[in-house]
């Protein structure tokens, strides 16, 4: 058989059958629907505000949080060294590689639970481990964090240590959002020197 | 005989070919969507319903409640089903989800998973499927950030 119909039968078989297969684009889900499905289920994807209040009080480097909502509503307040993603700019290839982390935990928030459950499903089906959503958004923060009081006559000392957490990061929380873009930077520098003078290190 | 070899050849490599792409459209855990889809659908609330507009509704639809709660008594509605969220994906869930005619209302009391839901069954293909969205607005600050006019940096840490 002469080698140019053998290849021409071949690439064109192929064409037919590629023609046939389902669109399948860089940005579609590398997860199996059911293992999809049994992580959406399992409580291990939330972080509770207390948790978050910690990562925050603790500068913590293994975690980094995603604020989804708009620039706008980040300018207006938002947790002390999140990062802003609209949710409309999740899919930016410019983002991946903040998003796509195998050693830091991304936590998302927004205002409630929804757009942030929006967003973890999105980034986990596209296979971005390590993803994780502050479970009641930003609404809980100010409820549990920013607004919570202790109102009995005693106090055990895991009350104690939560209360004092919470504490911790109201204060951060409204002293950073109360300063100007330009130095919220600076604030974490001081906070850092601070606390190295209170240790009793090195500046 | 060597050009029927050769041709036997090619034939083979094609039903190979064939063979893989038929295993790997049979494989109904395989998401097939552009995930802009969703983006796009969630960013216009076109992926959201409310029971005015579900009352509405000229074509067929049915709710799919998801959640732990039962649906509120307000919304009078007999045309549901309930389908825990965890086995939504079982083979007889999946055929109902499949065989419902016209639009496939996902309810669930915790708006969270309805919206996990719903991202996975766009995702695998299901056309025409909506939130039931009942009106209170969590993604809605409901608090105003008071800033501390006294805040600033300690001058010497600076």
């Amino acid at each position: 058989m002469d080698a140019r119909i053998k290849y021409s039968v071949l690439l064109i078989g192929v064409g037919i059958i590629l023609a046939f297969l389902p669109f399948n684009a860089a940005q579609t889900f590398q997860l199996k629907a059911d293992e999809l499905l049994s992580l959406s289920v399992s409580g291990d994807m939330y972080f509770s505000v207390d948790q978050v209040a910690r990562f925050v009080n603790n500068e913590d480097s293994t975690v980094q949080i995603i604020d989804i909502r708009s620039a706008e509503q980040y300018r207006e307040c938002n947790i002390p060294g999140s990062v802003n993603i609209p949710f409309s700019e999740l899919l930016n290839p410019l983002w991946e590689p903040t998003l796509n982390q195998k050693e830091i935990k991304t936590i998302f928030y927004g205002n409630g639970d929804q757009t942030a459950n929006y967003a973890w499903t999105i980034v986990t089906g596209m296979g971005y481990s390590n993803s994780y959503v502050m479970k009641g958004g930003l609404n809980e923060w100010f409820k549990t964090v920013m607004l919570s009081q202790y109102s009995g006559e005693k106090i055990t000392p895991a009350e104690n240590a939560r209360f004092e957490n919470r504490l911790n990061a109201r204060k951060i929380f409204t002293q950073i959002n109360s300063l100007p873009d330009s130095l919220k930077t600076r604030f974490f520098d001081a906070k850092r020197l601070t606390q190295s003078k209170l240790d009793g290190g090195c500046e | 005989m060597n050009q029927l070899k050769n041709l036997k050849i090619v034939v083979l490599v094609l039903v190979v070919l064939l063979i893989l792409v038929i295993v790997r459209n049979s494989n109904q855990h395989i998401f097939k969507q552009e995930v802009k889809t969703a983006l796009e659908a969630v960013q216009n609330n076109s992926n959201l319903i409310s029971p005015e507009q579900l009352l509405q509704l000229k074509s067929k639809w049915l709710v799919v409640n998801i959640g732990a709660d039962n649906l509120p008594d307000s919304l009078r509605i007999e045309n549901s089903i309930r389908l825990p969220f965890e086995n939504l994906l079982d083979r007889a869930n999946r055929k109902i989800l499949e065989e419902v005619e016209g639009d496939l209302i996902l309810y669930s009391s915790d708006e969270a998973t309805a919206s996990k839901a719903w991202i996975i069954l766009n995702q695998l293909g299901f056309e025409n499927i909506f939130i039931l969205n009942l009106g209170d607005n969590q993604e809605v600050l409901k608090y105003k950030f008071q800033p501390d006019t006294t805040a600033r940096l300690e001058q010497d840490s600076i």
